[in-house]
């Protein structure tokens, strides 16, 4: 009897049922407690559940008993779409597919907002990633994959391994398109480290980090870009998203695809044998947390293995070399949510094929698993191949002999698991009998749901702050906020080096580049962005300032913004307010890709070609997180020997500044500094950014400037102190300039966050700078000068009101993240 | 034609550019995976490149020094045949005894060395930064005879720091001039604290080789820092040599 367990913990639901309207005659329902019963309907051969007798009542006991997190009404849903009483197994794969993290049922209208397609695109967001266009070398043309995801719920329940997981899940997600990974970055946010939960939220903070470290530095997956925020909403809901970047030849792309006309090839699946680690992880995802069910959730995060996943890269990159060279066409594609059920499935359904698998045939870490688990579950360091049956032995050859999977990880191998089919069906058996028996379509098309929203009752003021008596103190504070301060402590956890691809590195400059084509110049440039104060008082402000710093710190470098992937993280859609949030994100994102768009290209939006949605981020202690539009956006550059980082390179050079300041505190950090959020978002003019950006590129690429720092977070006298200081804060040079062209107040002139540039100009090209700028349409603003003394020195006109040592910058600078962790 | 094989350990990170870098200095370079130690005769070099081999399970290169590959790396350096590991690489050369290569009575290696968890005041774990090094010792070994005094070569590990239970080991290894780099400042000062020294290491030391000089363990990481587009604040200088690639210069012409 294999279904013992299940059934045992089914028993007091299972009850004889009388033929529902809504069934065939034919169908025989006999579910008596260890009662074998068939129901031939739909070819399947085990037990069935008798939802469509049950009252509400107890379908919710039931999915509450079996912890699944489908509705009642979606429990209904699945009867109608079947056309009978769903299978165990097959409640499970719903409960999966049609989970928050899987269907995007709240979200996929919704997102029909972006862009995202038109001349940078190569493949948008409909597989496992996206892939920008790169360099045409040699009558090769290049893309960029990038996927960008979540792995919130587990990171705050199991931060070491969800981080972990996180950045695992990526990299599958940009090397089952067929590319070499080259990088990842890592947008994090934690809660208040000197807060009411501070102890959790520092453990959280350390673990998260050493988790990333743990997974890609072993992996040889260097760490390029990356961002930190702290604050309290996050104390209860830490939040985890990963970027990971690939290069392919566009020849080389190998799809999520069933091949067409593919039936009778194989299914093979390749990594760790099968366990329970894992099981419900979509599902975890795509519920509210709470701190009672810690444990519980426990279970549900999955385990890395990046010692098998490092092997496993090599032994497929060897498969890649193989097919290319054979000229064969296979389908690749990850596992990760829904584990074999979703990658196999949806690989034969998006090659318009079906699927017969036998789950005997899944090696499996320990016995007498159910076949939901088999299934379902999400065992790490997994892939899915469709294999034309004459090339599987080379296939499973590379894997269990050339590169011994079976002898590196207990259990781990190659192993045919099943059939690709001409019948649109999707057949999954299980000691010899029919565990799953649905077209794959009905499986993979997932639900929608039409949520209402409702705006958010925000109370936001302006502040009345006294201006300080003493500037000093008050730059050195803003320095040494944990959102403003080095983020070192954390990034020197992180390879960077490996691959040697590195050209500019995390800290050095507004993002971080790399040269993926050994030997070539084509580089591509990577940041990620969102402040989360600023979506607290604004989700549409927030959003609009994330694509516009995202593209502001690719262009700070050189990079032409070409692609971005957007990560929203965001509350419980159930809520109006949350889901409003949610909206009025995307409309954000819509608005600011559109505005700024294209390089050379009018009206051309700078497209979205991936990213993630997370909903339910809150937990029940607290309210939600700040709604988290995260941005990743990837530049090109023709010539990294161009690219150019924050730091001053000489005495004697003119420091311009581009953009006006603004009386735009609301979410600064200097307001945080007063306890205030204040309610002026930087609104910005996304005409004038857009020229900004775009003078800056062309600026950059004409070799007119020395260095360039974009304005966020801490404002002007920020930028000038990291120019000043550099990544390393060992910088050589000081800086004086002169704000009395700002007619704010000067700590407002200091520490607004009104976006901008300010730039490092040679004074011998002082007039072509100007002049480019003028065909902009731009004023610069002359701040002041690099000097040879290592002092930062601020006046208004004569009177000066701040003068500052470097190493009284480098001390308040690098000391705030270290504090925030210890 | 001499050949380099670059041996891929289960967990091995750094064979691809550890290739490049071979092939930028014009040597001859194929990667070997571990379970093929047959292979080795054919080759005149070996390079055991970084990463995490079984994933560092007992200590850092423990496992992967007890590998068959790594009998028949013994046996083709006994022959006079040049082993340099880097990273971890050095670790399990390390683990092997072949550095710093004293035999036992029984005409074994002797495990003498350990690169131990770093000690650094600012990040505890692993470490990933760039440093400079100089050479520290006149003796002559096929890796070091083209390197610059000083240079910057990045690091990036979570052990580095040589110890030894023989107290007095370090101190031997210096005089008998087997410490080949040593961690410095800017200018060629050697100042043994952190930021320096960045993991710790028994004065200071960033490479140690065997006797004869022909086996090299260093933990700094030279297929890093091959080209300048690699250094930090000199990509503008594009695919031109870097500092690192001066080891397999060096090696190139040993070779010749």
């Amino acid at each position: 009897m294999n279904f013992s367990v299940p059934l045992l913990l089914l028993g007091f639901l299972v009850k004889s049922l009388q033929p529902a309207n809504l069934l065939p005659k034919n169908t025989i329902f006999i579910l008596a407690r260890k009662t074998q019963v068939i129901g031939k309907m739909g070819g399947v051969d085990v037990e069935q559940v008798g939802i469509h007798a049950m009252a509400d009542g107890e379908i919710s006991a039931f999915l509450k008993k079996n912890s699944l997190a489908l509705k009642v009404e979606e429990c209904r849903k699945i009867v109608e779409l079947l056309g009978r009483d769903p299978t165990l197994t097959e409640i499970h794969i719903f409960n999966i597919q049609w989970s928050e993290h899987s269907s995007y049922k709240s979200s996929k209208d919704t997102l029909k907002m972006l862009p995202t397609s038109g001349p940078t695109v190569i493949l948008g967001p409909r597989e496992d990633a996206g892939i920008i266009k790169f360099a045409n070398v040699d009558g090769e043309q290049y893309g960029i994959v990038i996927s960008h995801e979540s792995h919130n719920h587990p990171s705050q329940v199991v931060p070491y391994e969800g981080a972990a997981t996180g950045v695992g899940g990526n990299i599958r997600d940009v090397l089952c398109m067929g590319a070499h990974v080259i990088s990842s970055a890592d947008p994090l946010r934690f809660g208040n480290p000197f807060g009411k939960n501070l102890n959790k939220v520092k453990y959280i903070i350390n673990q998260v980090v050493e988790g990333v470290a743990g997974y890609g530095n072993p992996l040889g997956v260097p760490i390029i870009a990356g961002d930190t925020y702290f604050n309290d909403s996050f104390d209860e809901n830490c939040l985890v998203n990963v970027v990971a970047l690939g290069i392919i030849k566009e020849k080389d792309i190998i799809h999520s695809a069933a091949p067409p006309d593919s039936a009778g090839h194989d299914i093979v699946i390749v990594g760790k044998a099968t366990d329970y680690s894992g099981f419900g992880g979509a599902a975890l995802a795509s519920v509210i947390l709470d701190a009672d069910e810690e444990e519980f959730n426990k279970g549900a995060v999955q385990v890395p293995d990046p010692f098998l996943k490092n092997i496993i890269v090599r032994a497929t990159e060897a498969v890649f070399a193989e097919i290319r060279k054979r000229g064969l066409a296979l389908g690749f594609k990850d596992m990760g949510a829904g584990g074999i059920m979703c990658s196999t499935s949806e690989l034969c359904d998006a090659g318009n094929m079906g699927g017969e698998i036998d789950l005997d045939n899944v090696p499996v870490a320990l016995k007498d698993l159910p076949p939901y688990v088999i299934a379902c579950g999400e065992t790490q360091e997994r892939f899915t191949w469709i294999s034309p049956p004459e090339f599987t032995p080379t296939l499973l050859k590379i894997y269990n002999e050339d590169f011994e999977l079976p002898n590196v990880a207990e259990g781990a191998r190659a192993a045919v698991i099943g059939k690709v089919t001409g019948a649109k069906n999707y057949v999954l058996r299980h000691k010899g009998k029919i565990v799953c028996n649905a077209p794959v379509e009905v499986i993979t098309r997932g639900i929608k749901y039409q949520r209402p929203g409702r705006e958010h009752k925000r109370k936001f003021s302006e502040p009345n702050i006294p201006e300080p008596k003493d500037y000093n103190a008050a730059a050195l504070s803003v320095l040494h906020h944990p959102n403003v301060a080095s983020k070192a402590s954390i990034f020197k956890h992180y390879d960077t080096e490996v691959q040697g691809l590195a050209v500019i590195r995390p800290g050095e400059a507004d993002a971080g580049v790399q040269a993926p084509l050994p030997g070539k110049y084509p580089a591509v440039a990577l940041s990620v962005d969102h402040n989360p104060k600023y979506s607290r008082i604004s989700p549409f402000h927030g959003a609009v300032n994330a694509v516009a710093e995202a593209m502001r710190n690719v262009a700070a470098v050189g990079a032409i913004p070409y692609g971005m992937t957007d990560c929203l993280n965001m509350g419980n859609p159930e809520k109006p307010e949350a889901f409003r949030d949610f909206t009025e994100s995307v409309e954000g994102l819509s608005v600011a890709a559109h505005k700024l768009w294209l390089k050379g290209k009018q009206d051309t939006p700078v497209p979205f070609v991936g990213g993630n949605v997370s909903f339910y981020n809150e937990s029940t202690k607290d309210a939600q997180i700040d709604p988290s539009p995260i941005i990743s956006c990837v530049g090109y550059l023709e010539d990294y020997r161009k690219a150019i980082t924050m730091k001053l390179k000489q005495q004697g050079s003119k420091l311009f500044l581009i953009g006006d300041r603004k009386d735009e505190l609301g979410g600064s950090a200097y307001y945080d500094l007063n306890q205030e959020t204040g309610a002026n978002v930087p609104n910005i003019d996304l005409e004038s950014e857009r020229e900004r950006i775009h003078a800056v590129i062309d600026l950059i690429d004409a070799q007119l400037l020395e260095s360039c720092h974009d304005i966020s977070d801490g404002g002007l006298l920020t930028t000038i102190a990291e120019m000043v200081l550099g990544g390393e804060a060992d910088g050589a040079f000081g800086a004086e300039i002169d704000i009395s062209f700002s007619s704010l107040r000067p700590d407002k002139a200091l520490f607004s966050e009104s976006p901008g540039f300010v730039f490092e100009v040679k004074p011998e090209n002082k007039e072509k700078v100007e002049h480019v700028l003028k065909t902009y349409g731009i004023n610069p603003i002359e701040l002041g000068t690099t000097t040879a003394g290592s002092k930062l020195v601020v006046g208004v006109g004569n009177k000066r009101i701040i003068g500052l040592e470097n190493e009284q910058l480098k001390k308040a600078w690098t000391t705030g993240v270290p504090e925030a962790m210890k | 034609m001499k050949k380099v094989a670059i041996i891929l350990f289960p967990g091995s990170n750094c064979e691809e550019e550890s290739k490049r870098a071979c092939e930028s200095a014009g040597l001859v370079s194929d990667i070997i995976r571990w379970n093929e130690p047959k292979r080795c005769r054919a080759y005149d070099a070996f390079i055991l490149p970084g990463g995490w081999s079984y994933e560092d399970r007992i200590r850092a290169g423990a496992i992967a020094s007890h590998e068959g590959v790594m009998d028949a790396i013994k046996e083709e350096s006994g022959k006079g045949k040049p082993v340099l590991g880097i990273c971890n690489g050095a670790q399990i050369l390390v683990e092997s005894g072949l550095v710093p290569g004293n035999l036992s009575e029984q005409g074994k290696f002797q495990v003498e060395l350990a690169l131990a968890p770093n000690h650094n005041p600012f990040v505890s774990g692993y470490y990933c930064t760039w440093v400079n090094i100089k050479k520290a010792s006149a003796k002559k070994t096929p890796f070091t005879s083209l390197v610059d005094d000083v240079f910057p070569i990045p690091i990036a590990h979570g052990e580095g720091r040589f110890v030894s239970s023989d107290a007095s080991l370090l101190k031997k290894l210096e005089e008998s001039g087997q410490a080949i780099f040593k961690y410095c400042t800017k200018q060629g000062s050697v100042i043994d604290e952190f930021p320096v020294n960045p993991n710790g290491s028994g004065n200071a030391i960033a490479a140690i080789c065997n006797k004869t000089g022909t086996v090299m363990a260093m933990m700094p990481h030279p297929e890093r820092a091959s080209w300048m587009r690699q250094v930090p604040g000199m990509s503008s200088q594009g695919e031109r040599a870097g500092p690192g690639r001066k080891i397999f210069e060096s090696l190139r012409e040993y070779l010749k």
